[in-house]
């Protein structure tokens, strides 16, 4: 099954080159997502919930 | 800081609500339709504006632009506006993009049945409507940006990136895809060729799915999902990442459309191995939207909008488990051109983006309207007919992809194909598609019964145009930071502009690193001495090819597998594309390739198979098409084609366009004179001579013998 993958016929630099780039990529925001501060987590995911409105179906 | 009133523009939203209900209906309306002429050829209803190869484009165009485009509309302009406190940046600008999007879409429906088409899938549209989309999308973009910019919330909910990185995404996937030369006011050819212009379509097609079908729906389910819910998303940690991966890796995955052809080798691998990446990041978000509906399964049963949400759900993580497996070589061998593609598409189009646009309006329209929805039990009806159509159209069309897909490639103990005749596989299937269509009226049926449920719903309440909200301003300047603040994401949740640029970094590195190589390194699309460009003739063949939508049912590339090369011939090969603008390989085989076609039959064959398909294949579901004799050959613009592809890179002799029109007609005389060896009389300035011409051409150049049956023999 991984036949198709490794044997690239010369063009194995193409795929480490791009797999290397995602991994740093994916490592980079794996570091954030360590480093997230907790009560900003819960502020964001509590966005659409902050809906403010003078009365909710006032026609202007 | 001051509490600032303002009002959220709901009229827009209900009038891409109501757009996207019409032209949901219409746009299934014509699959029903589709689906009908291929068991019964009669369906085509006799005239060249109903045949299936010109009305599929406008079914696919229907659903995708149309109904789901303005159900993005929908749920963006919705939810934009609550999520970043303001209204949208201008009414004006809102009420130009709706109605050049529906100018547009009028557009496709009456160019598409009239047979102009660029032949690109889900980019059929020609040139000028081209550009009208990039100016809409363009006015999309302003009243986005600008409602951010104007905005009362200083972070950018996750919702809000995946809109914008579709709004940067499609924006680069529109424009590559369009680099077209035009040669007069609907008619224009690719500037790339053959597997170069095959890769831009796929790395286009593939991330129309990723970035027009999912991202915006993915955004549209993290705000409506928690809102339906009354509960935050499950891990907003999770959509961070499920984020950045999925728009990272969706864009390398274009080239396992193209496995097995002459695309280079190292290429399809890159597009199977993100392929198969790509099941992380879409399971993510289908977990991400299931768990956020923990301790909350039993409003699921009383609630229609969840319902329809979790199926919408479940059908993304269906479609999403099986597109990678799809990507592996040894499954898309069988899979590939078969139904089982069309399986796959249609669990994501009806379940995922139908299903989820369903749940949205049931929420939004009485919420807008301020009133109840009308009927519970009738929407309650709606999902599980719905459901029932998605059942009844994606199971048969599996057995009959698998059953297909098996036949072509069986052989007998002796070594000869099995099904030597291919209409015997198509034959073969007939039943499932007799289904499929039951599915497909079963799913029609929900959708008029929501149709009938809103409009009443509507006429219950009135609409609140402008919903009345309150919040503080925004202050411009931030003095006293906290140091945490400066985190990248902090920041760049506040600052729109430079999350834009960076998403569109991302999403550029895959293609980039797939096409740059492929269009620079000469090794990579070898070149073959015997391959010539097309005669005059030839050449306006191909455009009635394109015009009559013939790439939709006959692919044009032969894979490098025994049970291909024995029925059809020698495999395809990159050098043997290289003056195909556009390129023509097609996705589907409801009928045979045609790449080796040239020289197998007479003349004659080809008439009588044109003028009644089944005078020549007893049983073929080919609609008929005698306008092609009827009909004169427009050579107006032949010159002008000639030299557009000169501009190209075509190598014709100089001055070649001066003598087109003598060539053309000699090499139509020869034809028309073969004809009348076998008794036909035709006359030599009539289309279907030319479509004998191109036809008989197609995938001789590297044939040993390239001499043409005579018709008499």
């Amino acid at each position: 099954m991984f036949k198709q993958i490794k044997d690239l016929a010369g063009g194995e630099f193409y795929l480490i080159a791009s797999l290397l780039i995602f991994m740093i990529f994916f490592i980079m925001v794996g570091i954030y997502l360590i480093k997230m501060n907790k009560s900003h987590i819960t502020e964001m995911s509590n966005l659409p919930f902050n809906e403010p409105q003078a009365d909710r179906y006032e026609e202007v | 800081m001051q509490l600032e009133k303002f009002t959220y523009d709901n009229k827009i939203v209900r009038d891409f609500g109501i757009a996207t209900i019409v032209w949901g209906i219409i746009g299934m309306l014509v699959g029903l339709l589709v689906a009908t002429q291929l068991f019964s050829p009669g369906m085509n209803l006799g005239n060249q504006y109903t045949t299936f190869g010109r009305i599929r484009p406008l079914h696919t165009n229907a659903v995708i632009f149309a109904f789901v485009g303005n159900a993005i509309f929908m749920g963006v302009y919705y939810s934009l506006q609550r999520l970043l406190k303001a209204r949208m940046f201008s009414t004006v600008l809102s009420k130009i993009h709706f109605w050049g999007w529906q100018l547009i879409i009028v557009s496709a429906v009456i160019t598409l049945p009239l047979g102009i088409t660029s032949s690109h899938e889900y980019a059929e549209l020609e040139w000028p409507i081209d550009i009208a989309i990039t100016l809409i999308w363009v006015v999309f973009g302003i009243n986005m940006f600008g409602t951010i910019i104007k905005r009362r919330e200083r972070h950018l909910y996750v919702a809000i990136w995946f809109y914008i990185a579709t709004f940067v995404t499609i924006a680069v996937l529109h424009i590559v895809n369009s680099f077209q030369l035009p040669i007069s006011f609907l008619k224009s050819y690719y500037v790339f060729a053959g597997v170069q212009d095959a890769l831009v379509q796929w790395w286009y097609g593939h991330n129309a799915v990723a970035f027009f079908l999912t991202t915006p729906y993915l955004g549209m389910m993290y705000y409506f999902l928690p809102k339906m819910a009354n509960r935050p998303v499950y891990s907003y940690k999770l959509s961070i990442l499920h984020f950045w991966s999925l728009i990272f890796i969706y864009i390398w995955a274009g080239p396992h459309h193209l496995l097995y052809t002459s695309l280079p080798g190292w290429a399809q691998s890159l597009g199977v191995a993100f392929s198969i990446m790509l099941i992380a990041p879409s399971w993510g978000g289908m977990i991400n939207g299931l768990l956020t509906l923990r301790g909350a399964w039993d409003k699921v049963r009383e609630d229609v909008t969840l319902k329809f949400m979790v199926v919408a759900l479940t059908a993304y993580g269906m479609a999403t488990f099986e597109g990678p497996m799809l990507s592996l070589k040894q499954i898309n061998g069988v899979a590939h051109f078969t139904d089982w593609i069309v399986a796959h598409v249609h669990v994501g189009a009806l379940g995922w983006n139908g299903f989820l646009t369903f749940g949205i309006l049931y929420w939004l329209i009485p919420r807008i309207y301020k009133t109840e929805l009308f009927s519970k039990k009738l929407a309650s009806f709606h999902f599980w007919i719905g459901t029932l159509g998605i059942l009844f159209y994606a199971i048969p069309m599996y057995w009959a992809g698998f059953t297909q897909g098996l036949m072509w490639k069986e052989f007998t103990d002796e070594g000869l194909l099995k099904y030597a005749n291919f209409l015997t596989t198509t034959l073969q299937i007939i039943p499932m598609h007799i289904l499929r269509s039951i599915g497909g009226a079963l799913y029609l049926i929900g959708a008029i019964a929501m149709t009938y449920n809103l409009a009443k719903t509507m006429l219950k309440g009135k609409l609140v145009a402008n919903e009345a909200a309150e919040a503080m301003a925004l202050e411009k300047v931030i003095t006293h930071e906290d140091p945490a603040d400066k985190k990248w994401h902090r920041v760049l949740e506040r600052k729109p502009m430079k999350f834009m640029v960076l998403s569109m970094i991302v999403i550029l590195i895959g293609g980039m690193v797939e096409m740059m190589p492929t269009f620079t390194i000469e090794s990579n699309v070898p070149t073959i001495a015997s391959v010539k460009p097309y005669t005059p003739l030839e050449l306006e063949g191909r455009d009635l090819y394109i015009k009559e939508g013939c790439v939709n049912c006959h692919s044009q590339t032969i894979r490098p597998f025994r049970s291909e090369t024995e029925r059809y011939g020698e495999y395809s090969k990159a050098g043997e594309f290289v003056y195909d603008h556009p390129f023509l390989w097609g996705s589907k085989r409801t009928g045979p390739d045609l790449h080796r076609i040239g020289g197998k039959y007479s003349n004659a064959w080809h008439y009588n198979h044109m003028l009644d398909p089944t005078s020549m294949s007893p049983g073929s579901i080919m609609p008929p098409y005698p306008w092609l004799i009827t009909q004169k050959l427009d050579t107006s613009m032949t010159e002008a084609k000639i030299r557009a592809m000169q501009t190209l890179g075509v190598p014709y002799r100089e001055n070649f366009d001066a003598v087109a029109q003598a060539k053309l007609k000699e090499q139509a005389e020869t034809i028309a004179a073969d004809l009348k060896q076998n008794n036909i009389d035709v006359k030599s300035d009539r289309e279907i001579i030319a479509l004998i011409a191109y036809l008989q051409r197609m995938g001789t150049d590297i044939k040993a013998n390239k001499t043409t049956i005579p018709s008499n023999q």
